[in-house]
């Protein structure tokens, strides 16, 4: 029994050090000076000019801005705007309730890039190219987190908001006194899922960024690569800076990013 | 009562706004532009051509995009089954709600929740020619060509190097849900079993694969998907090259059909790349249709 489990966690250590081991090389890699930066080795000297460059001479402290606008504010609307319509198809009454709930789920068959052209030309008519607006509003619906708060709602009983009704409580206030306070665990989740969604979302920033000071963190990536293929350690230094908020948020918040995701695929 | 269903659907009416100008409308303005051809970029909403199904024939009759359906196909027949075996190794591995064993199964899931594109970007230095890691490691086995320009400039290793890198990404993701339907199965089954004699592989075969069988239809059919949708990790690896001569014309030997896509949007070939979009959702919906039909026989 003993020779099978050490045989067991061997192989999967192994598996885990060969998932793993890219980012502990991009992290290796972007701490050694430029000219050494493809050896197989450990650096001599552990360096933080990479980061410096980076983030100054090549401006990415601007672009980490600009991520954290565009992924804090599209999280913020985004789940705000999810967690209303979950309440409504949840717990209440409307004409054509399972029709649109249904209609929005269908959305969820079509890949993003077909959306692509459409919503570009649009937000050239609202004349949102290059702004931040163009960047977070289009995607603001967010059909699985709707759908991931609906589904937890309709588990609350309808008795304590019954009972909040009776004491003369508004709508509104019933929604944030009682259901969002209730709610947190999954709105916590739809709001990290919505925000790595946002920070990920490269290709659409691509196109609508136009001048370098509104590019964000992957489009400065993309172009300083194009720009400078061999920079290696500058462009792990980069990636880091990518990366490693994400890496943060999913260590503090496991749980919530792992339950999240899943539950999806299992109710589905 | 109109009163207050009215007042319901305000709780709805943000959302649905957002929902029909940005994703409704798009989807069917995409369609119509599927039969027009674009003369002036300047007022798009105006200066349209009828073209009636020209830019589908375009599409159809296009070698590039013939092969990068092909290619597609390719990454996702190979990703795919991969994914599914390690997924599934790795939650049998991991069985049991060990508190080791949970942290296994978060550590092998961090990598899911990243961009794509930038992890793309991070496995190039691990595919690079000549300094990089892994052709360095393998030095002794690999012809010299091969060593000059690393995996990714390969036409016969990148698509297999880029498969590699996602399906390590992604293998957290199969193997939480894995777990989670393992744990589904009743202990009685798997003790009635045991006791019939049926051991190993032929358990699994038998019984444990046939009762996760849904988490495996889920991994399929969005596997399917994210095969024809993959772009941005092609982007950040291979730039869907290195070229490769087929049937008497230049093609990218990674350049999969999100890519292909990409390149119309790219260079506003707006019409083309509508009916480009349609044609990739209409494939993806027909194989995942037929496999769900196979399936249930």
């Amino acid at each position: 029994m003993k020779r099978t489990s050490f045989w067991r966690y061997f192989i999967v250590t192994l598996l885990l050090i060969v998932c793993l081991f890219p980012f502990f090389w991009m992290l290796i890699t972007s701490l050694k000076p430029e000219g050494e930066a493809l050896l197989l080795s450990l650096p001599k000297k552990i360096t933080f000019e990479n980061y410096r460059k980076i983030l100054f001479q090549y401006r990415f402290y601007r672009y980490f801005i600009n991520s954290l606008i565009v992924a804090l504010t599209s999280a913020i609307l985004s789940t705000l705007l999810a967690s209303l319509a979950a309440y409504a198809f949840a717990k209440k009454e409307f004409p054509f309730k399972n029709f649109l709930f249904w209609f929005f789920m269908s959305s969820m068959m079509v890949p993003g890039l077909l959306y692509v052209i459409p919503q570009f030309l649009i937000v050239y008519q609202f004349r949102w190219i290059n702004r931040y607006e163009g960047m977070i509003v289009p995607h603001l619906a967010n059909v699985f987190g709707m759908f991931l708060i609906t589904q937890f709602l309709k588990d609350l009983p309808d008795s304590l908001l019954e009972s909040a009704r009776i004491d003369g409580a508004s709508e509104l206030k019933i929604f944030t006194k009682i259901v969002v306070p209730l709610a947190l665990p999954i709105i916590a989740t739809v709001f990290l899922l919505n925000f790595q969604f946002h920070w990920a979302n490269f290709l659409w920033q691509l196109l609508i960024a136009q001048t370098e000071s509104m590019y964000t963190v992957p489009v400065g990536l993309a172009m300083f690569k194009s720009a400078h293929e061999e920079a290696y350690a500058l462009k792990m230094a980069a990636s880091t800076v990518s990366l490693l908020p994400i890496m943060v948020l999913f260590f503090i918040a496991q749980r919530y990013f792992i339950e999240g995701i899943t539950q999806g695929a299992v109710k589905e | 009562m109109g009163k207050s269903s009215f007042r319901n659907f305000l709780f709805v009416l943000p959302f649905t706004l957002i929902f029909f100008v940005f994703l409704l409308f798009p989807f069917f303005y995409a369609l119509y532009l599927s039969f027009f051809k674009v003369t002036d970029l300047s007022n798009i909403f105006a200066n349209l051509r009828f073209v009636g199904l020209r830019n589908y024939l375009y599409v159809l009759k296009d070698k590039e995009f013939l092969y990068s359906v092909w290619l597609s196909l390719k990454y996702g027949l190979m990703l795919i089954p991969l994914n599914i075996f390690l997924s599934i190794t790795l939650a049998l591995l991991l069985k049991g709600d060990l508190k080791i064993n949970r942290l296994y199964r978060t550590l092998f899931f961090m990598p899911f929740v990243l961009d794509a594109f930038v992890v793309g970007v991070v496995w190039t230095i691990m595919y690079a020619g000549r300094y990089g890691l892994l052709v360095n490691l393998l030095k002794p086995m690999l012809p010299a060509s091969l060593y000059n320009t690393g995996f990714l400039g390969n036409p016969n290793t990148a698509m297999l190097a880029v498969v590699v890198a996602i399906c390590l990404k992604n293998i957290g993701f199969g193997t939480v849900l894995y777990t989670a339907a393992l744990n589904n199965i009743s202990p009685d089954i798997e003790d009635a079993a045991k006791i019939d004699g049926a051991s190993g592989l032929k358990k699994f075969f038998k019984i444990t694969f046939p009762l996760v069988s849904h988490t495996t239809t889920f991994l399929v059919i969005t596997g399917i998907i994210g095969a024809f949708s993959a772009f941005s990790e092609f982007f950040a690896m291979t730039g869907g090259g290195p070229i490769v001569y087929k049937w008497g014309v230049p093609l990218g030997a990674t350049k999969v059909s999100g890519y292909y896509l990409y390149n119309h949007i790219a260079n506003l070939r707006l019409g083309i790349a509508s009916a480009t979009s349609f044609l990739l959702l209409i494939l993806t919906l027909a194989i995942s249709i037929i496999y769900s039909r196979l399936v249930r026989e």
